[in-house]
């Protein structure tokens, strides 16, 4: 099979640009995620997330990113294969060159955050889209139109749901209860607010999230100027303040999802 | 001092090399690397035990660009902005164990030993690293002014020596650095600006090509350099990519 | 042997312009027709490779390293002059050509003199065009600095590395031609021999230094742009690879040697530190700008230094002695290049020298003082880091030291005006031919001369011997001449080979490397025929040359065989050709009963040790004809006639 050609700088070119849309969705993510850490039985966040799985052109966006990340990934292996085909046979003595070791581990990070988001993806985007189980929620009016018509399935929200703090959504049902109120002809969406204060209340789950941002920083912190360097723009005169903004922004990041995590852990 | 050298012998390129390893005695600190290399070589003939260590080497003054040697893991050895020629043993410790290796790249196959064939980079140049003059009609030097800054960062990326330490160094074998000195060179003066466009292109399609790697942003390049070429000189070469992908100015 | 310098009528300023006016051309369409090999891809070979590859001819082009750009015109650090007069300060054609003259002690041909200062700044012109990035000043314009022997700034430069630039430019336009495929370029190979057919240069026989196969290559005209033979006193600042056979095959098949004795000294190296040193490297004149030369007034404070009980920033301000300027108040440090290389030697023989003794301080203390550090960095910056590579000091705290050394090699094939040397056909350009230079070259006119062989004389002159070659057809290598050359390469080769073959046979008792019969040679070299010399010394250098040549022939070994990448036999064929080369040297500098630039005879010395030319009996350029190995050589004279110019006595004080 002939693979299409593109210029090793023009493949670079995408991968970053891929990967700048893949940061930015990162900090909106990491932004979106403290709402979880709001005491309001997921108001905000289920309110966030409602929209999110609502519109269209959210949708549309939804799989501009999944595309954007699968694309990025074949891209950096692709790169990755013909860089390693530059040099047939390798040294003896390991490189003890002064070097950004960030690069280097680049494609490692990059798997091991591939891997993550398979975890992560179990955890909560599949039950989004009914690939595994996960806690469940419904609209409040919903559940209030059922009262005339299916008094049981009405009680039965009641008793099994709790009340979002303002009492919009009527949230943390699991999968049974899922079962009984779509039966009843209820539309119910994944609860990720409790889903998340479940999941995060277990140790190793928290351990293996924390192990993710840290190669998610990892990952990031070179990305980000690299980046810049790769779409030209790193030059003598911004070149400290691009690494330096990179380092911020890669610690606002990590830290935001960190936050998150280790909060919930400890009852935050 | 005393070391004790493990090299890379390799007697053709289609043979197949092996690491040799050789005992030297009573080198002054002083002693230049190469002069080191002489010193093991005049001991290699006087002895009958082999053929002499085959290694590129001319102006052994730093500006030819012909040495080039992986020492102990670093290409010209365990300093910055030299060459193998000015490296010298008083880097070293006593009873130092050293490994000296050949460039490693697919465009730079062993000729001998650790002589390899860096015409690539000729041909990386002649793709279009110049600026298309013919001898004679051209103007006055004087009336193309060029700020001095500008002139500056041209020489800087002009001083390349076309050693290959930054393919070398190269954990994807890259040759962006050297691409991206020349482009840099030429771009930043008004008389390259002409063809800026044209030369880039034509630069990187012969540079992929070659079967040089991709730069993954690790700037061992810039660390090897003996020039202390910058890596903003590969920003301006992707900046001068994008250009010229986008540009209307290329045919 | 008849010298014919060809030097065309008229007044000097007009010669040239006439000669382009009168001269015979080639059609573009017969250009096509009419191929060249060029040898050397250094600056004279490149830029001439490029313009005549540009016109439309057909052009091969040689080197021995693995690129062209390798060649030593890359190390050339300080500058390239010319005749711009950018600075007013009353710089002009005539007075760089007088400049000229005057530095090669009245010893240079009047009208090649002027043709190259006055094509000078057409040089700069190309090399701006081709994007050589010269210093600028802050308006943008270019910038320049003095070198020796001038009174003006007429130097421009690029940094501490203006030869790499210049070199660089002509690779640049060299590159652009073997891409348009008027040029070709075959790298890691050498000259061997030159193919004469009909007293006409007619091909060249190579050695692929990678497989070892001799290849052929036949042309209607041949280049030879190999530079000089400064490596023959092995410690030069010329590069490992620099060597005079291609020259020296020439010379074998009867093209005229001139000036042999000629060699510069440069004042300004690091000195030599050991006996393994492979070579010595050149600290840029241009630090002779900014840098005081001097050694301690009294001999006890240098006995100190050398035994290190005293440091050089010790010695008050009294106790040193600035030589150059009390000698030359003048030009000061600024003195050509021969005359600071004597000063140097002389107050080391007298016993002043620092380091190991021969060594003087080029001191920066000053110019740190009055400029501050940040400027002298940014004017000198990368030959201090390369002094402190080399040397393990700071040149910033402690002054550097110096030494002269072997530097470049006015001597070279004779050429008439139009680079032609005494075989038809064969041209030399740059260090190769006998040059513009005279007795002794001034700084920053090396890169001059290269380039204005290159770019603007060659593709002029050659053109004019071209002109009736259309009608001769493509030449062939396969007629009796190339075979016979070929087959004597190949016979010399074996020779050395074989007896090779034997000593080893014979075991590892009493066998020498070719290093260690090239320093020998070049010790005796440097010793006897080198800063001074007299009778005695010239005949003891005669008889220890030939003693070597019979030493090496005996015991030299060679590892290894013909064919394959062999660096030894490359070294070794390469020696042979500088034992003949050496004696001719030796010769020239004895025949030559006078001092003059670079070739100082004690016993013609004025009172105060400064050269003493014999004008009545030695204006002449020696032009030598090879007789046959161990033959003396017979020398032809072409006398030098100054019509324009006043004969002087070369007066720097």
């Amino acid at each position: 099979m002939n693979l299409p050609k593109i210029h090793s700088i023009s493949k670079k070119i995408l991968v970053g640009a891929l990967g700048a849309f893949l940061s930015f969705f990162l900090l909106f993510h990491a932004s979106a995620n403290l709402l979880i850490l709001r005491h309001d039985g997921g108001e905000w966040y289920n309110a966030f997330c409602h929209f999110m799985g609502t519109y269209l052109i959210v949708k549309v966006m939804e799989i501009g990113l999944i595309a954007a990340l699968l694309l990025h990934v074949v891209l950096a292996i692709w790169l990755a294969v013909t860089n390693k085909m530059a040099r047939p046979k390798g040294y003896h003595k390991p490189q003890r060159s002064k070097t950004h070791t960030g690069s280097k581990l680049q494609v490692w990070t990059g798997i091991l955050i591939f891997a993550c988001l398979i975890m992560h993806f179990t955890d909560f985007y599949f039950v989004k889209i009914g690939l595994v189980k996960g806690k469940y929620l419904a609209k409040t009016e919903d559940v209030v139109a059922l009262k005339t018509t299916q008094p049981d399935a009405f009680n039965y929200a009641e008793q099994h749901g709790e009340y979002s703090a303002k009492e919009n959504w009527l949230t943390n049902f699991d999968k049974e209860d899922k079962a009984v109120l779509e039966a009843a002809g209820l539309e119910v969406e994944p609860d990720f607010y409790h889903q998340a204060r479940e999941k995060f209340k277990v140790l190793h789950i928290i351990i293996a999230y924390l192990v993710f941002f840290t190669v998610v920083w990892f990952h990031l912190r070179h990305g980000f100027a690299a980046v810049f360097q790769t779409f030209g723009l790193y030059n003598y005169k911004y070149g400290k303040a691009i690494e330096v903004l990179g380092q911020i922004y890669t610690w606002v990041v990590c830290l935001m999802f960190a936050v998150v995590v280790i909060g919930v852990y400890f009852g935050l | 001092m005393k070391f004790t050298l493990h090299i890379w012998r390799q007697e053709n390129a289609r043979a197949k090399g092996h690491f040799e390893t050789y005992p030297l005695e009573g080198i002054s600190p002083d002693c230049s690397f190469l002069e080191m290399l002489d010193i093991l070589n005049e001991q290699l003939i006087n002895d009958h035990i082999a053929h002499p260590v085959c290694f590129d080497n001319d102006c052994r003054e730093g500006i030819c660009g012909m040495c080039g040697l992986y020492i102990n893991g670093r290409p010209h050895g365990n300093d910055d902005g030299i060459t193998t020629c000015q490296l010298h043993m008083r880097k070293f410790h006593d009873g130092d164990d050293i490994w000296i290796e050949p460039w490693r790249a697919k465009p730079f196959p062993v000729i001998r030993d650790l002589v390899v064939d860096r015409s690539a980079f000729d041909k990386i140049i002649q793709a279009g690293g110049y600026i298309s003059t013919t001898t004679g009609g051209v103007p006055d030097a004087n009336t193309i002014p060029i700020p001095k800054h500008k002139a500056d960062m041209a020489m800087d990326a002009a001083s390349c020596i076309g050693c290959g330490a930054c393919v070398a160094a190269c954990k994807n074998a890259s040759a962006m650095l050297f691409v991206g000195a020349k482009v840099s060179h030429l771009a930043l003066l008004p008389q390259g600006q002409i063809e800026a466009a044209d030369r880039v292109h034509k630069m990187v399609c012969k540079m992929d090509e070659l079967g040089f790697g991709s730069c993954t942003n690790t700037y061992a390049c810039e660390a090897e350099c003996p020039k202390l070429i910058k890596r903003q000189n590969i920003s301006r070469l992707n900046r001068q990519w994008i250009g010229a992908l986008f540009g209307r100015d290329r045919k | 042997m008849k010298l014919d310098s060809k030097i065309p009528a008229g007044p000097l300023a007009e010669k040239w312009t006439n000669y382009k006016a009168s001269q015979k051309l080639v059609n573009p369409a017969n250009k096509r027709k009419l191929d060249i090999i060029v040898v050397g891809t250094g600056l004279a070979g490149a830029s001439a490779a490029a313009s005549l590859g540009a016109m439309g001819f057909n052009v091969d082009i040689f080197c021995i390293q693995d690129s062209p750009r390798r060649a030593h015109s890359i190390a050339a650090q300080g500058g390239i002059n010319a005749a711009k007069n950018y600075q007013n300060d009353g710089d002009s054609v005539e007075r760089l050509f007088r400049d000229t003259i005057k530095g090669g002690d009245y010893r240079a041909r009047e009208a090649n003199v002027y043709r190259l200062a006055e094509v000078s700044g057409a040089i700069i012109d190309q090399c701006v065009a081709q994007g050589v990035p010269f210093a600028r000043d802050y308006g943008g314009l270019l910038d320049n600095r003095s070198f020796g022997g001038a009174q003006v700034s007429r130097t421009f430069y690029a940094k501490g590395q203006t030869g790499q630039q210049l070199l660089l430019g002509a690779y640049g336009a060299l590159s652009r031609e073997i891409a348009r495929g008027t040029v070709k370029l075959h790298t890691r190979c050498e000259m061997m021999d030159l193919v004469v057919v009909d007293g006409r240069a007619r091909g060249i026989i190579v050695r692929n230094l990678v497989t070892g196969d001799l290849e052929r290559y036949a042309a209607h005209a041949v280049v030879l742009a190999t530079g000089g033979y400064g490596n023959l006193y092995y410690l030069s600042t010329n590069a490992m690879n620099s060597n005079g056979s291609a020259a020296w095959v020439c010379h074998r098949k009867g093209a005229a040697f001139a000036n042999p004795c000629y060699v510069q000294i440069h004042p300004t190296c690091i000195p030599v530190h050991g006996d393994y040193q492979s070579k010595l490297t050149l600290m840029s004149e241009s630090l002779r700008n900014d840098g005081r030369i001097w050694v301690p007034k009294k001999k006890e404070d240098a006995e100190s230094i050398r035994a290190g009980k005293l440091k050089p920033t010790e010695i008050p301000e009294e106790n040193r002695d600035y030589y150059l300027e009390r000698r030359y108040p003048a030009f000061g440090n600024l003195v050509p290049r021969d005359v600071a290389s004597r000063a140097a030697k002389e107050r080391c023989d007298a016993g002043y020298g620092v380091g190991t003794g021969f060594a003087v301080y080029l001191d920066f203390a000053d110019a740190i003082q009055r400029l501050g550090k940040d400027v002298v960095e940014q004017k000198y910056g990368n030959l201090f880091q390369m002094y402190q590579k080399i040397t393990d000091e700071n040149p910033y705290e402690t002054p550097m030291m110096i030494y002269p050394a072997i530097h470049y090699t006015m001597g070279g094939l004779w050429v008439d005006y139009e680079l032609q040397t005494t075989i038809s056909g064969l041209f030399a350009a740059g260090e190769a031919n006998f040059s513009d230079h005279g007795a002794n070259r001034l700084g920053a006119s090396a890169l001059m001369q290269g380039l204005a062989d290159g770019y603007f004389v060659l593709p002029y002159t050659m053109q004019n011997y071209l002109a009736d070659q259309i009608y001769v057809g493509k030449i062939s290598a396969t007629t009796p001449e190339f075979d016979a050359a070929e087959a004597a390469v190949k016979q010399r080769i074996e020779n050395l080979m074989k007896n090779s073959a034997l000593r080893q046979a014979q075991g590892p008792a009493s066998l020498k490397t070719v290093d260690h019969f090239h320093k020998a040679l070049g010790k005796i070299m440097w010793e006897y025929c080198g800063m001074a010399r007299h009778t005695e010394s010239l005949t003891k250098a005669k008889k220890l040359v030939s003693e070597l040549e019979n030493e090496f022939w005996k015991s030299v070994f060679i590892p290894g065989n013909a064919n394959e990448f062999n660096p030894e036999l490359e070294k070794a064929y390469r020696l042979e050709d500088y034992f003949e080369l050496a004696q001719l040297v030796i010769d020239d500098a004895m025949h030559r009963e006078e001092s003059c630039g670079g070739h100082f005879r004690t016993e013609h010395q004025t009172q105060d040790g400064e050269t003493l030319r014999d004008d009545e009996r030695f204006m002449y350029v020696a032009a030598w004809e090879y007789q046959g190995h161990g033959q003396p050589e017979t020398m032809e004279k072409e006398p030098l006639v100054y019509e324009h110019i006043q004969i002087a006595k070369r007066n720097y004080k």
